[in-house]
């Protein structure tokens, strides 16, 4: 069983400002309570496995300008910078 | 008993471009956020292609400190929230599902003692947070992505140190082994940083983060150790906790709130498939890395017979070692030697005088040439380097317009010697009665004649003036 | 001229002067004008589209070189970027992005000179399935506007089915494209992970999604597969696919060829309409040659809760760039601490939407990934030897791609479980990376139902000869609009 304390903690670690708390925390104990599922089956001789590629596959270290006006398009500030709000 | 650990992170400024896409890797000449482009500014569609030679570059940095390779590495992610993270995800390294960063159980000899290398690791740089503004009311923050995607390579020890002079020895031998391996500029601002970790008498092991340079981190060990003593002492425990270094008030700070609350959620960065790092090819990356500077200094040392102080000066750093490789002879390499980490030394100590210098392996050549066949004197081979330097002119003409010619006529010396007889004439008498102090005249000879003199053949004619 | 055309169709008429490639366009986009007002399929419209087409006229009449699409018009679901307009994955959080770049996929078609029509609309950030996400308003189905057209690729689905243009392509990563295409009575493909270039498409779980083709006919499918299909070098995780040409040899039919039932996905759970409609397909695959056996697959009811455990862990590191603070919308950051600042930015995702992305900062934590993200893993890893194991007895599997028909707005709505669950027969092809196709098959109370087959990796020519051999067994009527 997931408490609605430990549901409220994982919004704040994603940023996520939980306002409609009881709707939001009600479904997702519900989606949780249907992975449980994943008890039942055996999966002790289980690996991960991935895509593979050769080293030899890889993009060549090449400079290749960009476009200047890049950071023109997306929200800059003074000089071009990016403005973020204040640290604490 | 004191336990340090590093944290080291040493950015591939020697490579063309970044590590997931093809901006430039060495971001230092660009204004504010214009080497960028969608990948590295993490715009939503945008995927990353990993740079192939940044692959090599960490696979030879772990050969080098004789670390084990595998067969297939893997990236991950680490997530969290910053601004200077375009995607509030790092993609990095990890040992999850096996050894897969590009290297790990290496080593590097301090004075004898081994210091465990853990792990090597290949990882992106974040972008950098400018503060702007005095006070802490009103300070704002600018976000520059310039350096976002700079390849990084990590390098994490195990806390083998017993002190931050170990530390500091460490440090400049990694230093001097990455540019020898020709794959970064230690030089360059900001291109190798570490983090540490102090416990001490086997208590609570503290992470300190945030250090800005060596000589900060340093500082930071120092102060961290006397805090943990001070509070040793006082029988308080030491908690296991994040701490930044203050570099304002030289002071290691909690930052209990922002680290312990932190769950990167890591796994795998599937927009990169796993890379297969033949047998074959790293058979040839450990074929193809440079002489490392112990075998040099060996070589130096046995096959030329150069003094071991300056065997270790010339192999340790670059810039020499490759003036003298390029210069010498068999015949004239400890002449050469001794010439650079003599005369030279002082005139191309810092980077900038290395950049302006017109210096070439060719001028020191002709150099020790022009001695050993006595048209210059060693004194004046030390005017003739400065000039070299300056305006690059090769020796022969130097020779001739700054009337540099060794002295080496005889009369023209015993000229000068009757002349300095002349005006010495109780040194003259205290040089009879003791001959040791015959040196005072030659020196004087040499004064008259602005070092050109040949050493030599004026001593030789003083003492038989002497009778 | 008639707008219900397939893209093959279209060209020859092109091609031997029965239209204008700007008559065409210009009597589509007056198609649009006229229907989606009810319909809602669209987000955005092209307005260059009658010019675009226009140059594509005046190449021909000279006598140039004409791309091989000939100006048909296609629309594109908004997660994927172009140039210059607005890509909002329709979430309020991009309602003002304006893409800077142009996805592969999209380039490969202007290249040939295909005319985009516009962007069309999916549950926000393709999380769903039913298009009920989308922070814009639902996308109606064509065929009863009081139903849903599936999701989360319903707009593109839609504007296919309403004939507001030749095709789409949609993004599938647990049934978006097959879904809404079985839903809308389309036809809908999943190609093989690694076949299409992601580079352009916003990402929701990167590991299993794939953009696919969404057509009104098998062959138009495979038309559309031989321009954007192939190896892309902006996107690593791209296989070369031998510049296959998926049309060659499409009507060879599927005699001898073994057929594999999946059991778990044909037995409980389906509806009486689609059952019955799967009886008859799996007749008329052995009145085509098929030889049919069923096969269980006992991974397959463990598939579901992987799947969303794996996916919601991807979105949310995958959603995590969105913090307002180099793109998204208007909200000035002064005055605002960091936290609070892109916690507010990020209210704006919507429920569904910020459900996942909690679910997915839970589940691979750190006290919790050995229960749930681990396991999901694990899970794909068995799945993929089981579903190995199958296709080395067959060549194809099917089953129905939904387990029931379009249903009314807001009726699944409120159940969580309820919702995921129509998923059970799509996302396997996800997890194991295998191409699966969705043909339209029948319409039994005025509402679609659609049949699925499963290839093996790469597979995608012979999958599509088993697609049209199955649609040359089916007569079905005219969309009601």
């Amino acid at each position: 069983m997931v408490s609605e304390e430990e549901i409220i903690k994982v919004a704040k670690l994603m940023k996520i400002d939980l306002v409609d708390h009881v709707e939001h925390v009600n479904r997702i104990k519900k989606m949780l309570e249907y992975f449980d599922i994943l008890d039942q089956i055996d999966l002790s001789s289980e690996d991960i496995t991935s895509q593979e590629k050769m080293l030899s596959e890889l993009r060549k270290d090449e400079f290749i300008p960009n476009n200047k006006k890049l950071i023109k398009s997306l929200k800059n500030f003074r000089e071009h910078y990016v403005r973020a709000p204040k640290m604490n | 008993m004191t336990k340090i650990g590093l944290e080291i992170h040493c950015q591939l400024t020697k490579l063309e471009s970044k590590l997931f896409c093809s901006c430039k890797a060495n971001y230092r000449e660009f204004e504010p956020n214009h080497n960028i482009c969608p990948v590295c500014m993490g715009l939503p569609g945008s995927l990353p292609r990993l740079n192939q030679k940044a692959v090599e570059s960490a696979t030879s940095i772990s050969m080098a400190l004789s670390c084990k390779t595998p067969e297939k590495i893997a990236f991950f992610r680490k997530n969290y929230f910053y601004p200077d993270l375009p995607k509030n995800f790092q993609i990095t390294q990890l040992n999850v599902y096996g050894d897969m960063s590009v290297g790990g159980e290496g080593y590097i000899d301090v004075e004898g003692k081994k210091i465990k290398i853990r792990r090597v690791q290949l990882e992106e740089d974040p972008g950098r947070l400018i503060y702007e503004g005095e006070s802490e009311r009103t300070k704002i923050t600018l976000v520059d992505y310039n350096r976002a995607g700079t390849p990084l390579v990590e390098i994490v020890t195990d806390p083998d140190f017993e002190n931050p002079r170990q530390v500091r020895i460490f440090l400049n031998i990694l230093s001097d082994l990455l540019e020898n391996l020709g794959v970064t500029e230690p030089g360059l601002e900001g291109a190798m940083r570490a983090d540490g970790n102090v416990s001490i008498e086997g208590g609570n092991k503290v992470e300190i983060k945030n250090i800005g340079s060596f000589h900060d981190l340093e500082k930071a060990l120092h102060f961290e150790i006397t805090r943990q003593q001070s509070l040793s002492e006082r029988d308080i425990e030491i908690s296991q906790e994040t701490r930044h270094w203050d570099d304002r008030r030289k002071i290691t700070v909690s930052s209990r709130s922002k680290e312990e609350d932190q769950d990167y959620r890591y796994f795998l960065e599937n927009d990169i498939p796993w890379v297969r790092i033949s047998q074959e090819t790293r058979d040839s990356l450990k074929k193809d890395l440079p002489e490392s500077i112990s075998s040099k200094k060996e070589r130096f040392v046995e096959k030329f017979d150069i003094a071991s102080q300056v065997a270790d000066i010339l192999a340790s750093d670059k810039y020499y070692s490759d003036l003298f490789e390029n210069a010498h002879s068999d015949s004239d390499a400890k002449d050469i030697a001794n010439l650079i980490t003599t005369d030279l030394m002082g005139l191309v100590d810092t980077k900038e005088k290395r950049e302006e210098s017109k210096l070439t392996s060719q001028h020191l050549s002709d150099l020790i040439t022009a001695i050993n066949d006595k048209t210059l004197t060693r004194t004046s081979s030390k005017t003739a380097l400065q000039e070299i330097v300056k305006s690059g002119k090769s020796v022969k003409e130097l020779l001739t317009e700054m009337d540099l010619s060794q002295v080496s006529d005889s009369s023209e010396i015993e000229g000068i010697i009757i002349q300095v007889f002349e005006e010495e004439k109780q040194a003259v008498l205290d040089t009879k009665k003791n001959p040791e102090t015959v040196n005072y005249l030659v020196g004087k000879v040499m004064q008259k004649t602005k070092g050109k003199a040949d050493p030599t053949k004026t001593l030789e004619l003083i003492k038989s003036k002497l009778g | 001229m008639n707008l219900k055309t397939s893209i093959l169709d279209y060209i020859d008429d092109v091609k031997s002067g029965s239209y204008t490639v700007e008559e065409f366009i210009s009597a589509t986009i007056q198609r649009i004008k006229n229907i989606d007002g009810d319909i809602h399929a669209y987000l955005s419209l092209n307005d260059s589209a009658i010019a675009d087409a226009r140059i594509i006229d005046k190449k021909i009449a000279a006598g140039e070189q004409v791309g091989t699409c000939y100006g048909f018009p296609i629309s594109i679901k908004d997660n994927i970027c172009i140039t210059g307009t607005k890509t909002t994955c329709a979430s309020k959080i991009l309602e003002n992005f304006v893409a800077p770049y142009t996805a592969t996929v999209v380039n490969r078609l202007q290249n040939e000179d295909a005319v985009i029509t516009g962007k069309t609309n999916l549950d926000e950030f393709a999380m769903g399935l039913t298009t009920e996400f989308s922070a814009y308003g639902p996308t109606k189905n064509p065929w009863n506007l009081k139903y849903v057209p599936g999701g989360s690729s319903g707009g593109s689905a839609a504007s296919v089915a309403a004939d507001e243009c030749l095709a789409s392509l949609g993004s599938d990563t647990g049934g978006s494209v097959r879904n809404p295409a079985s839903f809308c009575s389309v036809v809908g493909l999943k190609p093989t992970y690694g076949l299409i270039s992601r580079y352009g498409l916003i990402s929701y779980a990167n590991s299993i999604e794939q953009i696919g083709p969404m057509t009104k006919t098998v062959k138009d499918c495979g038309f559309l597969l031989n321009i954007i299909a192939g190896q892309d070098s902006n996107d690593d995780t791209t296989i070369d696919n031998k510049q296959s040409d998926y049309l060659k040899n499409i009507e060879d039919g599927i005699d001898e060829k073994r057929v594999g039932i999946i059991k778990e996905m044909t037995t409980d759970g389906l509806s009486p309409e689609v059952s019955a409609a799967t009886k008859d397909a799996i007749q008329d695959f052995e009145k085509l040659g098929a030889n049919c056996e069923e096969i269980s697959l006992p991974t397959i009811p463990y598939t579901v809760a992987a799947y969303y455990t794996i996916t919601s862990t991807e979105a949310g590191s995958n959603l995590a760039r969105y913090d307002n603070i180099r793109y998204g919308y208007d909200l000035d950051s002064e005055g605002y601490e960091y936290n609070s600042y892109i916690s507010k930015a990020r209210a704006q995702f919507g429920p569904e939407v910020t459900r996942r992305i909690i679910l997915g900062g839970f589940v691979p934590s750190a006290g919790h990934a050995g229960k749930y993200f681990l396991k999901a893993l694990k899970v794909k890893s068995k799945l993929i030897s089981e579903v190995n194991n199958a296709f080395e007895k067959f060549d194809f599997l099917i089953s129905p791609t939904a387990p029931v028909q379009p249903f009314q707005f807001g009726e699944k709505i409120d159940d969580p479980v309820t919702l995921m669950l129509l998923d059970y027969n799509t996302v396997t092809a996800n997890l194991t990376g295998k191409p699966a196709i969705s043909v339209p098959y029948r319409i039994v109370g005025g509402l679609p139902i659609g049949m699925q087959i499963m290839g093996n990796n790469m597979n995608e020519r012979s999958l599509l000869q088993a697609a049209y051999a199955l649609e040359t067994k089916t007569e079905l009527p005219e969309v009601p609009l």
